[in-house]
């Protein structure tokens, strides 16, 4: 089975025995020969069914989540993109470089690509796309949080464009890689909200042609297709992309989705579940791809922000009293590998610390006795002062599949031995941000998809406690440590890359060793596809897979 | 007659009502729950937007109104037959039903007249097929009418199209994508609809008529489907329009199993995204649909079966 990016480095220092064994593992299976073998076929049609609920606007500068990107990876391009193995490399920017001061970045610019309807790409088409992005009218959140620190956009020359900053940015790069702040046709953005949603205008290898809202949305081939990202090699004669035609189809339910590819309805569908993925190894027609998430890894945050968890002994009693692998072995059926640090393993920054994890139910109950929690009512929970010691776990049934509903249960049966008693509460999204709103949690998995380190300031710094106005905040941990925001600012304004992994490194220790969170597994992203598609590749960015370079073998 | 009219102005009254209500409590339900339509509209639940994002929003959309302000200004646009702009699709509530309203309909109609076919087919084989067929057959009814719809769809998709690879999984343009969830909304329905039957069907049996027909000769065939289906089907009928409500609330889960288009799935999405004037739009929709068939049996009813008309309604 190929394994997206088997060859990205890890930091060496927290590469584990078992973590390197898997590595090698897929590296040596490798991509299949028949893979290999045989010269693209231009043509055909491809369905792709995402089991994402279907976005209501194509333009992901609206709003900003995963299933936009996923379907916008197709249709619109970024100014940079990053490489297997974490370098930036050039997309629609050539080439850029920072001021002295940190304050300014200025990107050269492709001179030779114009968007589909026709508009040249040129310096003012970054600053309108940027002054779309940051308009309230927009309505951005993804991308308009990724470009917060941009203040003015210069069109210094027809494609020289210089980003002037209100503070040094060193994730600056990293932001401009995601799809949310691609590039689309200023024409375009001229128009309605209702029209851009329904058919934005981009530069990429699709164009999107018609939306029949919850059949489908049909992308045709762009004919004038001459950007691909740096790091893919160009055939000769330019004949990106292969295909057709891709129609982009809805299929929520999991088990229907996998019905439809196993009958050859849909050739590539996202969001496959580890029953299915074990399922589809055993099928010879049918092959996946493995592209887990950037930024943050799937983990389990202790809101230290009251009781009880505001006491770092009672944090660490619960660690170390749940046995979070067997249940992963159990119920992932070895499709996720148990992760040890606050970042996705695919970020080469990322820290993992195994030894803070183990189970150790005897330091368990030494730690709860040293914070009072002494007594047991009659049903065996540990009280202090005649309160018991209850553990409030919201869970989105959106976002945690039901594989991961499945482990906190097993959680909260091994915290029960230890005296924990802690309380499942299944949501609905909008119940369940309300619930966080509202600091009615002690334990809570919420995913976030970022390119980059910067992901811990955003979750882990003491200002994202402070609520947005719609009581969104991303510090659910409610980490707040002075020592602990000061390395999260400096990393992200130094400009030196030694320094910026020396200070995430150290950030993430305080975050690990303070018992904050309880890291699970990367962001799942699993993708099934029949062995007809081939050169199908998950984008380095933000892992969304990406047909520019795919065809159907007959 | 102006009893008669009296009646159908009254009952056209009891629609009105009906919409009134339906359109009333869904508006407060939904803003009632936890959860904000500004940032439905700003990109779904848990936005990052920013605050003078979800101002602009709340400021276009009225919703830094007080509740009872927007409560009427939302009464008065449909008085005018505006069903307003859905935050989530950004486009009128109108343009978005109509867009879904046909596979709604085509799902429904196929459904019914599956359950219909169902229903009849296996009446006629347990009333000839002795006290087996008759036990079998009423135990089948029973088991139909309580399987829920997400598992048979389930169960339907892995034989038709896994097993046997001869229906689509998922929907697909043309009449054979309709099949499986066509069947999967009948079969409960055809349970229930045989079990309202075969009540009637057991008394009809039993009845001077059939005695008087088997006396003259006839086949127990003939005798089922000229006599005793007809004398059976009557209440049967006039749960159509409870049936068609069923199969409206049932097009929720089998529109988004089978991936199809329809207003049971926007109807879904719409509530997740807390999208006031979707969910009120497609209630109402489906709320007149619901009140109109009713009505429609009713009339048809008393032309049918004089007894009804002495009976005050």
């Amino acid at each position: 089975m190929p394994l997206r990016r088997s060859t990205r480095p890890r930091a060496a220092a927290v590469v584990v025995a078992a973590a390197a064994l898997f590595l090698a593992a897929c590296t040596s299976g490798g991509t299949s020969p028949d893979q290999e073998s045989g010269e693209p076929v231009a043509g055909g049609t491809l369905t792709y069914a995402s089991g994402d609920a279907e976005p209501s606007c194509l333009d992901p500068h609206v709003g900003g989540n995963y299933p936009q990107a996923l379907v916008a990876t197709q249709y619109l391009e970024s100014l940079v993109s990053l490489s297997d193995d974490g370098e930036v490399v050039p997309w629609l920017a050539t080439e850029w470089s920072e001021s002295d001061d940190g304050m300014a970045w200025e990107l050269r610019l492709r001179d030779d690509v114009t968007f589909t309807d026709g508009t040249p790409f040129d310096a003012e088409a970054v600053a309108a796309n940027i002054a779309h992005v940051q308009d309230p009218a927009t309505a951005s959140s993804t991308g308009y949080l990724a470009l917060a620190k941009v203040q003015d956009v210069v069109a210094v020359e027809d494609h020289l464009v210089r980003l002037e900053l209100s503070e040094p940015d060193s994730a600056l790069l990293e932001s401009l890689s995601q799809v949310w702040v691609a590039m689309e046709s200023p024409k375009a953005l001229e128009r309605s909200q209702e029209e851009n949603c329904a058919a934005p205008v981009g530069t990429g290898p699709f164009v999107v042609d018609e939306w029949d809202r919850q059949e489908s949305v049909t992308l045709v081939r762009n004919e004038d297709y001459v950007s691909p990202p740096g790091d893919v090699e160009v055939p000769d004669g330019g004949a990106l992309p292969y295909l057709d035609t891709i129609v982009w189809r809805f299929i929520p339910d999991s088990a229907s989705r996998y019905a439809a590819l196993q009958s050859g309805e849909v050739q590539v569908i996202d969001n496959a579940q580890p029953d299915t993925i074990v399922s589809a190894e055993e099928d010879p027609a049918l092959e996946e791809l493995d592209a887990p998430r950037p930024g943050a890894a799937n983990r389990i945050e202790l809101n230290a922000g009251k009781a009880p968890f505001d006491d770092e002994r009672v944090r660490e009693a619960f660690i170390r009293s749940v046995d979070v692998e067997a249940g992963i072995e159990s119920l992932f059926f070895g499709t996720a590998e148990r992760s040890y640090s606050p970042l996705s393993s695919v970020e080469p920054l990322g820290l993992s610390e195994p030894d803070l994890f183990s189970v150790d139910t005897d330091a368990a109950a030494r730690l709860l006795d040293e914070a009072g929690w002494t007594e047991r009512d009659a049903e065996g929970y540990r009280t202090k002062d005649g309160e018991r010691l209850t553990l409030d776990f919201p869970v989105s049934t959106n976002q945690s599949i039901p594989a991961e509903q499945s482990l906190f249960e097993q959680i909260q049966a091994d915290a029960r031995t230890a005296g924990f008693e802690v309380r499942l509460h299944p949501l609905d999204l909008s119940s369940w941000y309300e619930t966080l709103a509202q600091n009615d949690y002690d334990l809570v998995s919420a995913p976030y998809t970022k390119v980059g380190p910067d992901v811990l300031r955003i979750l882990y710094h003491s200002a994202s406690i402070e609520p947005a106005p719609s009581g969104y905040f991303a510090n659910l941990a409610q980490v707040d440590d002075p020592e602990l925001d000061d390395l999260l600012a400096r990393a992200a304004s130094t400009s030196r890359d030694d320094e910026r992994a020396s200070l995430y490194e150290q950030a993430q220790r305080i975050i690990l060793e303070g018992y904050h969170i309880l890291p699970l597994y990367d962001q799942q992203n699993h993708f099934l596809h029949s062995s007809s598609v081939r050169g199908l590749r998950a984008m380095p960015t933000v892992s969304t897979p990406t047909f520019a370079e795919a065809w159907l073998a007959s | 007659m102006p009893g008669a009219r009296r009646w159908l102005l009254l009952r056209a009254g009891g629609v009105v009502f009906v919409l009134w209500a339906a359109a009333t409590v869904t508006f407060f339900a939904l803003r009632l729950i936890p959860g904000d339509p500004a940032e439905a509209i700003l990109g779904g639940p848990g936005s990052q937007a920013g605050p003078e994002a979800l101002e602009q929003v709340r400021r276009e959309y009225g919703l830094d109104r007080p509740l009872v302000v927007q409560y009427l200004a939302y009464l008065g646009r449909l008085l005018a037959g505006d069903l307003g702009q859905s935050y989530s699709l950004r486009e009128p509530v109108a343009s978005a039903i109509g867009e879904q309203l046909g596979a709604t309909l085509t799902l429904a109609v196929s459904a019914l007249v599956l359950a219909w076919a169902l229903a009849c087919a296996l009446a006629a084989w347990s009333v000839r097929g002795g006290r087996v067929a008759w036990a079998v057959g009423s135990g089948l009814e029973l088991v139909a009418a309580a399987v829920p719809h997400f598992w048979l769809a389930t169960v339907l998709i892995l034989f038709f199209s896994t097993t046997l690879g001869v229906l689509p999984p998922v929907s697909v343009p043309g009449p054979l994508g309709v099949v499986l969830p066509a069947l999967t909304l009948a079969v409960p329905l055809a349970g229930f609809l045989g079990q309202v039957m075969r009540e009637s069907l057991l008394s009809a049996m039993e009845s001077p008529f059939v005695t008087t027909a088997r006396a003259r000769g006839e086949s127990e065939v003939r005798i089922f489907w000229r006599h005793t289906l007809r004398h059976a089907a009557i209440p049967a009928v006039g749960l159509s329009g409870w049936a068609f409500g069923s199969l409206i609330s049932g097009a929720v889960v089998v529109e988004a199993v089978f991936a199809r288009q329809g207003l049971g799935r926007s109807l879904l999405s719409a509530v997740q995204l807390r999208d006031v004037t979707l969910v009120t739009g497609i209630v109402l929709v489906v709320a007149l649909a619901y009140t109109l068939m009713t009505l429609l049996t009713d009339v048809a009813d008393r032309l049918v079966d004089p007894r009804t008309r002495t009976v005050p309604r």
